[in-house]
């Protein structure tokens, strides 16, 4: 093969590569905001820029992360955002109304978190509800129990937000890597989860079972993969994610809110199937759910930086899921699966 | 009154790669019930469709009452006066009884609203008429699946078509409903009605009806009369065709080891105290007509439906599966009959797979996928089956059905599986003839390895010629079981037929 063939052929698994639409998307985001900006005098293309961006991934990333695996796996969490938000309280509650320790309060959010991840796992497994349907209830509950919850012990009896003030979240929350304009610490762990979560997915026996789940559970439990446990562990996992978003919500607000994580659910269901995840099952990965969650991000900025309605950014991420969601079906029905 | 007929001339019918029907000629008359008996795939179903209007046939005309007609759709039978009572129930489960019989025809009073009224007096005179315990208002979903398939009959009845076709009418019913199911063939035989009766079981066959017309591989053979034939006579001309040396020339095991599977009264809520016994290198061929309880036997061994009764043993221990894994763990493997949705990930590569039940075992640092070793187990099993592909990259859906079902062979065989039992439920469907001889071979050869394998299939030449022993499987129970030395199409049919 000459040199000139085997560069046209790396060339053509790029550019066939699913992920390419979406790079060069977000290039073009990125040069039009530019331009755009300049236009109209202010300045888009700057460090500040690329930062505000990574910051405002993280809440939705680690969602991001948690419902792209599930939906990988066959499955949806519309309860992720909630038990986010209710660990998001729980942690201010055990810290200020129970006095715990930083670490102890963070455990008991997670597990919590966990539980509730599981009990989706085990209504969708055990009982055949679908998950649609079972998650959307348990968002409810979650919620309900939330303002409860947050009720208990305020003079008026009413539901409210929870301020308390502690060194250690406050450092998750705050924190920067590399001195006062460097990255976000909850960026750098953001980063790190997706990398971890990544090569999971892409690299482990466990991952390769999720994918193979998605793409025809009967298939893949007739060939000895235990559906039941993988479908549970990854609603734990979901149920985890959503409580690490909740924490790190919590931490930079200092406060426990009772509104946390409210749109949260949809982008970063949004970026999942964006990045290739379908809604079918059994294909994407981590690598495409992060370029999603980037591209949503920086059309919110970039609307922002140009002064437009950023009203219209959820206008726009509508669309964006309805034009994935189009793709999605005729890929599916290319492979036979319609 | 006038005589009533539907007629069939020169009917053909072609699927990809399949004649399924081919110059179907025969006359039903009014006032008479004409079976239409056959083998699995003999054609009777595809002809239902085209009488119904759901498939057209490429070749031929269909006349009732001697007037040419081309149905499109099934609403176009109905309006012709046809009526056809499917195997498979199409009724709404959450409607009542009443509703369900008058779907799509609901009485209305002047003002365009639902007479319930009407309605319900109208199916009572119904129920009535065929004497059931049943009310207009229950659910249908509510009611037992006999009763269930009543309720099918009952809108045919409704309809007061002069042409009726039952497809296997008493599969699910039980004695007291086939006795009123006859009572209202014989009242619409005497209205000059024009009845036609496709079932397996020949006693009904000669209770009811008064010719048969006789199917074979999608070819009309003969019509017999009930009065002047019996059933020796139906089977020798339902079976016999010519086999070539397809059969002639396999490679066989000859040497069988210990026994490795026994199944002793196993119970499911679809089979009945099956026994059957395997030895390594054996091949059991299990015989019957399609919904005999063949793939139940299959999926009880293979942990899928629960066990009721009786035991299943596997070298020697008795065994309890909860799921399909614990029954690979066991040795045991299953090629299911739908390959594309049950077997395979179809948009998936043949190297995914075939790696799929040993992916745990196909890591370093106990997490992490060898892809190496994954790559490695794949060319093995392309190259052991001759899987004709450039790539083990290659999606399945790419493949032609016999590699396909190649993929799965090799994927149960793989090194990295101890598998000692390998049930294959119709492993030969919808493959060309060539790759049917080659898979033919390959299980012989797995026989050859030490592989007890469970041969189940809807071609009765294909079990009785590669199967050491065949089990004769009817209604959920073992009929009989025979040598290969002995079998015949002739009395494996006979012993999957008749109770």
């Amino acid at each position: 093969m000459t040199n000139k063939e085997s560069s046209s052929s790396k060339l053509k698994a790029l550019t066939s590569n699913h992920l390419f639409p979406l790079v060069c998307l977000l290039i073009a985001m990125f040069v039009i905001f530019s331009i755009w900006s300049k236009a109209v005098g202010t300045n888009f293309l700057q460090l500040s820029t690329f930062r505000n961006i990574l910051q405002s991934l993280v809440v939705s990333g680690f969602l991001a992360i948690g419902s792209g695996c599930l939906l990988i796996g066959g499955n949806i969490d519309l309860s992720e955002s909630a038990i986010g938000a209710f660990g998001g309280i729980i942690l201010a509650s055990a810290i200020l109304n129970a006095s715990l320790p930083a670490g102890v309060a963070l455990i008991i959010t997670l597990v919590v978190c966990a539980a509730l991840g599981m009990a989706n796992g085990l209504l969708v497994t055990k009982l055949r509800f679908p998950s649609f349907i079972a998650t959307l209830a348990m968002a409810s509950m979650v919620r309900g129990v939330m303002y409860v919850f947050s009720s208990i012990g305020t003079p008026s009896g009413t539901a409210a937000n929870i301020n308390f003030q502690n060194a250690f979240i406050g450092f998750l929350g705050t924190a920067r890597v590399g001195g006062q304009n460097g990255i976000p610490l909850s960026v750098v762990i953001l980063i790190i989860f997706f990398v971890i979560f990544g090569i999971m997915m892409s690299r482990t026996s466990f991952g390769q079972k999720v994918s193979l789940l998605g793409g025809n559970p009967i298939a893949a439990t007739l060939a000895g993969i235990d559906a039941q446990k993988i479908t549970i562990i990854l609603f734990m996992l979901s149920g985890v994610m959503g409580g690490i978003s909740g924490i790190f919500n919590t931490a930079r607000l200092q406060q426990g809110s009772l509104l946390a994580l409210g749109t949260n659910q949809f982008t970063g269901l949004t970026a999942a199937m964006l990045g290739g995840i379908s809604f079918g099952g059994g294909t994407g990965g981590m690598l495409g759910v992060f370029i999603g969650l980037c591209i949503l991000n920086t059309f919110q900025i970039g609307m922002s930086a140009v002064g437009l309605n950023t009203y219209l950014v959820q206008v726009f991420s509508g669309v964006l899921l309805l034009v994935a969601l189009a793709f999605d079906f005729i890929q599916r029905r290319r492979a036979g699966r319609l | 009154m006038e005589e009533r007929s539907l007629e069939l001339r020169g009917i053909g019918k072609s699927f990809p790669g399949v004649r399924a029907l081919d110059d179907i000629n025969f006359k039903a008359e009014g006032g008479k019930v004409l079976a239409l008996l056959g083998e699995n795939g003999a054609g009777k179903s595809t002809l239902l469709k085209i009488i119904n209007g759901d498939l057209h046939q490429d070749e031929g005309t269909v006349l009732v009452d001697g007037k040419e007609v081309n149905f499109t759709t099934p609403q176009d039978a109905i309006n012709a006066g046809i009526s056809i009572i499917y195997q498979e129930r199409q009724l709404l489960p959450f409607m009542s009884v009443m509703e369900n019989l008058f779907v799509g025809d609901l009485p209305k009073n002047k003002f365009g609203i639902i007479d319930k009224g009407k309605l319900r007096s109208e199916t009572q005179r119904i129920i009535d008429d065929f004497g059931l315990p049943i009310s207009p208002d229950d659910m249908v979903g509510r009611l037992n699946v006999a009763h269930q398939q009543m309720i099918e009959i009952m809108k045919a009845y409704r309809r007061d078509s002069p042409i009726i076709a039952y497809d296997e009418p008493t599969a699910p019913l039980t004695d007291t409903e086939i006795e009123i199911l006859f009572k209202i063939i014989r009242k619409q035989k005497e209205e000059g009605k024009v009845i036609l009766y496709v079932s397996h079981r020949l006693n009904e066959i000669f209770e009811i009806c008064d010719d048969i017309v006789i199917l074979k591989d999608g070819k009309y053979v003969k019509t017999l009369h009930t009065e002047t034939t019996n059933e020796k006579e139906l089977i020798t001309a339902m079976v016999g065709r010519d086999i070539g040396d397809t059969y002639a020339n396999l490679d066989r095991n000859t040497e069988f080891g210990d026994v490795v599977l026994e199944l002793k009264d196993l119970k499911t809520p679809y089979i009945h105290d099956i026994n059957i016994t395997g030895r390594r290198g054996e091949i059991i061929g299990l015989a019957g007509l399609v919904g005999a309880g063949r793939t139940e036997i299959a999926r009880a061994i293979f942990g899928v439906d629960p066990i009721t009764g009786g035991q299943l043993i596997v070298d020697g221990e008795e065994v309890h599966f909860k799921t399909p894994h614990d029954a690979i763990n066991a040795g045991i493997a299953l090629c299911p009959e739908d390959r594309k949705y049950e077997g395979l990930i179809l948009f998936r590569s043949i190297k995914d797979n075939i790696s799929m039940p040993v992916l745990d075992k196909l890591t370093f640092s106990r997490f992490f996928v060898n892809f190496k070793a994954e790559k490695e187990l794949a060319e093995e099993a392309v190259q052991k089956f001759d899987i004709k592909t450039p790539s083990i990259d290659k999606v399945l859906m790419e493949l032609s059905g016999g590699n396909q079902q190649k993929v799965i062979l090799g994927r149960w065989t793989s090194s990295k599986l101890t598998t000692k039992i390998l049930i294959l439920d119709e492993p030969t469907k919808g493959i060309d003839v060539g790759t049917k001889a080659e898979i033919y071979q390959n299980i012989c050869n797995l026989a050859k390895d030490g592989l007890c394998v469970i041969l189940i299939s809807s071609e009765l030449p294909e079990v009785i010629n590669i199967a050491d022993t065949i089990y004769a499987i009817h209604n959920g129970h073992i009929t009989g079981t025979i040598k290969r030395e002995d079998a015949t199409e002739e009395n494996v049919l006979t012993m999957a037929m008749l109770d």
